[in-house]
């Protein structure tokens, strides 16, 4: 294929957009989840530090959000996948007539919108209780059942359409074989069409799980008592907000490179192997050979780069301590403050000498301590305002921080302008790193 | 005829199996999909009545709920005008107008994400095979399974205001006053458009990739044009795909709830946010209900008038 330079070029910048758009927004949070200002902010960067970890950790709403969200996922990847291999054999043998009908309703929920699967779920199964006489504390209306239902209602149509992917490739004759050597339709079941969905039931339960684990419009109208990870996740976010949020999103990106790659790494290493010549039976048991496996199979040493990294991280984490790194943020806001506060008295003092050469000012104070003129060009370099105007002054995060810093000289102006001077940033994190 | 349906069904799977996959099945569709929609539907007719006057005499059937969509409550001043002619009938004005602006945004972001990923799904489909392809993939589904929470999350992080953009504009001297991305809604789209991106890729891919090259290299080889190419011989293949992906984008952001409430501005509400609202803190679950009816209707025939405008079957979505 010829390729003209010009389209390639084309190509690149594409490329390089999208995947930014793609992942941008991902990298940028990874960096809050390691930046100390207590609201979520990638810039500016003020010290390196682990704490947003040990919060999550001790947010024992997420944690029991997490367990949740398990007992959710594993209820709804059980429903789904029985449901979903039932529903895709029974599209491989219905009428032909009925066919596209069954099609179109047993794929309608992935296209009901999920606040309308929630709702639904939630009027029948209290209907269903009033009719049945059950008080409202029943089982019908626990949380957990009614999230299950809700879920596994679209989660098997997704179960179903990995099914039918991956029947479409099976030899019918292969049952009728073995029912005709004897085998009861069960055995047949069990012995030969089983096996050859196993990897279609391994994708399904996974793709279930994590859309069970992620799902929020349907859940959010049926949790009851029991909120999920993702109804959790979004209170906090709509009503105050820290990084340890950051943090968990770093964990989950984490666990997914790790588990695409060591997908990859198998997938990679059973292609060589069959490739040169071994039988596929061989490849899939264990038995790793380390220097082997690696050479020329990329997958697994980004893997074994990213464990080494991380453990390495772990480590740093466990000895790193941003205590100090945080101390000389503050003194740098400190300074700038006090440097403010100079900076307005000397205009206050110039003001009222200006007033004075005027005429007599019965409103000047001896109490106003005058600041000796020699301070005053102590610092060329900053604007006279300081930053008063930076918007970052006005933010949420820093306001909260306010309270346990000692500068309550004047708690009014800005009490945190130096920390958006670059200079700081260069030598915060310089100490940040050097520890 | 459906008897003997039943008998060979049997017949071929045998009593066990076959009472499986004939329950599992049946509670699928009776239990979950259709008697739930059913239970809706009857609900949004319904007077809201406190759960003892439920199954009373005055629990009757009503089209109280679907007139407050189009008239609004009792009392409301606004009026319908048909092009510019005054009518007497009352018009609630503000929940109608929440409605077309959802579905008008929501095809906003379906022509964004067709536009956006087409290109890459011919150049995945097409060009980039072995490892360079399959890395391509994978960065594709990275972010797919970030929690919808945490990616709305990230995008407040970047448009907020002090986030990543404003911080870095002001420093850099482009801008004196930070800009209001949330307010102006520029978060809550480029997020709804983020959210389902994949859903866009994965079906136009796997359709382009389906299509003979030799097709592309002979169009080339008699001398058409890029632009023609793709106007009569991949886009025409790749229809199924791309009114597949086209499908699910629009239902999924017409009906999605975490990114307007999280990324919307104070001002500008969701269709969804107002489901939402009578079923939490407005209490009315049968107005909800009838409200999340008219949001599923309208999405359906929409969606069908679509596929029958592209001439495209409801077999052909989801593979």
């Amino acid at each position: 294929m010829r390729q003209n330079p010009l389209i390639k070029v084309f190509l690149a910048i594409y490329l390089v957009i999208f995947f930014s758009y793609l992942l941008g927004p991902l990298v940028i949070m990874g960096i809050t989840a390691f930046n100390s200002p207590s609201f979520p902010k990638a810039a500016p960067w003020e010290c390196l530090t682990f704490e947003w970890f040990s919060v999550l950790a001790n947010d024992h709403r997420i944690m029991t959000g997490i367990r949740n969200s398990f007992i959710v996922g594993i209820g709804t990847v059980i429903l789904s996948v029985i449901i979903g291999l039932a529903g895709a054999l029974v599209l491989t043998q219905i009428w032909p007539k009925l066919r596209a009908t069954y099609y179109t309703i047993v794929i309608a929920p992935i296209l009901i919108p999920g606040v309308v699967l929630g709702i639904s779920t939630l009027v029948f199964w209290g209907r269903m209780n009033a009719f049945l006489g059950l008080s409202d504390e029943s089982f019908l209306q626990n949380g957990i059942f009614l999230t299950i239902i809700g879920q596994t209602t679209f989660i098997s149509s997704y179960c179903m359409l990995v099914f039918v992917a991956r029947l479409q490739r099976f030899d019918q004759g292969l049952t009728e074989a073995a029912l005709d050597l004897g085998a009861t339709h069960v055995q047949a079941f069990r012995k030969v069409m089983l096996p050859f969905l196993y990897p279609a039931m391994g994708s399904a339960a996974v793709l279930a799980f994590l859309a069970s684990f992620e799902n929020y419009n349907t859940t959010t109208f049926t949790f009851g008592k029991y909120p999920t990870l993702t109804i959790e996740l979004a209170q906090k976010v709509r009503y105050g907000i820290n990084p340890s949020i950051s943090a968990l999103a770093v964990i989950i990106v984490t666990i997914t490179i790790l588990g695409a790659l060591f997908y990859e790494m198998r997938k990679r290493r059973e292609a060589m192997a069959i490739a040169n010549g071994a039988p596929a039976s061989a490849v899939s048991g264990g038995g790793f050979k380390l220097p082997k496996m690696l050479a020329g199979n990329p997958a697994a040493i980004i893997l074994a780069l990213v464990l080494i990294g991380g453990i390495g991280t772990v480590l740093f984490a466990q000895a790193y301590n941003p205590q100090a790194c945080k101390v000389e943020v503050r003194e740098e806001k400190r300074k700038a403050t006090d440097k403010r506060i100079q900076e307005l008295q000397e205009k206050a003092k110039q003001r009222s000498l200006q007033e004075k050469l005027k005429g007599p000012d019965i409103f000047n104070q001896p109490a106003q301590s005058p600041v000796p003129p020699a301070q005053a060009p102590s610092n060329p370099g900053s604007g006279t305002f300081g930053d008063v105007f930076n918007p970052g002054n006005l933010d949420e995060g820093d306001a909260k921080k306010t309270p346990d810093k000692g500068s309550s000289l004047n708690p009014g102006s800005g009490t945190f302008g130096g920390v958006f001077n670059p200079k700081n940033l260069n030598e915060s994190s310089g100490k940040g790193t050097s520890q | 005829m459906k008897g003997t349906f039943f008998k060979e069904f049997f017949n071929r799977n045998g009593p066990l199996l076959g009472t499986y996959l004939l329950l599992a099945v049946a509670f699928w569709i009776i239990i979950l999909i259709v008697l739930p929609q059913l239970s809706m539907l009857d609900y949004s007719f319904r007077f809201n009545l406190p759960p003892s006057a439920q199954g009373g005499e005055k629990d009757v059937y009503t089209m109280s709920n679907y007139q407050h969509f189009f008239n609004g409550s009792e009392g409301n001043p606004e009026r319908l005008s048909i092009f510019g002619y005054q009518t007497d009938i009352p018009f609630n004005k503000v929940d109608i107008a929440v409605f077309f602006k959802t579905i008008l945004a929501a095809i906003f972001v379906t022509a964004f994400d067709l536009a956006l990923c087409y290109p890459l799904a011919y150049f995945l489909g097409q060009s980039a095979s072995g490892p360079s392809g399959r890395v391509l993939l994978l960065l594709l589904i990275i972010p797919y399974w970030v929690n919808e929470i945490l990616r709305a999350f990230a995008f407040r992080i970047i448009f907020g205001a002090t986030g990543v953009i404003n911080t870095v504009l002001v420093g850099v001297g482009i801008l004196d006053t930070p800009i209001d991305f949330i307010r102006e809604n520029v978060a809550l789209y480029a997020g709804l458009g983020y959210a389902y991106l994949l859903l866009m890729i994965f079906p136009i891919y796997n359709a382009i990739e389906s299509l003979d090259r030799n097709q592309i290299e002979a169009a080339r080889d008699l001398g058409s044009p890029w632009w023609r190419i793709h106007w009569r011989i991949v886009i025409p293949f790749a229809k199924p795909g791309i009114v597949s992906g086209c499908t699910m984008v629009f239902m999924l952001t017409a009906g999605a709830l975490a990114a307007p409430q999280i990324l919307g501005g104070p001002s500008s509400l969701w269709f969804t946010q107002i489901i939402y609202q009578w079923f939490n803190t407005g209490g009315n679950w049968p107005r909800g209900a009838a409200y999340a009816v008219v949001l599923l209707f309208i999405c359906i025939v929409f969606v069908l008038a679509m596929m029958r405008l592209f001439k495209v079957k409801m077999g052909e979505i989801g593979k």
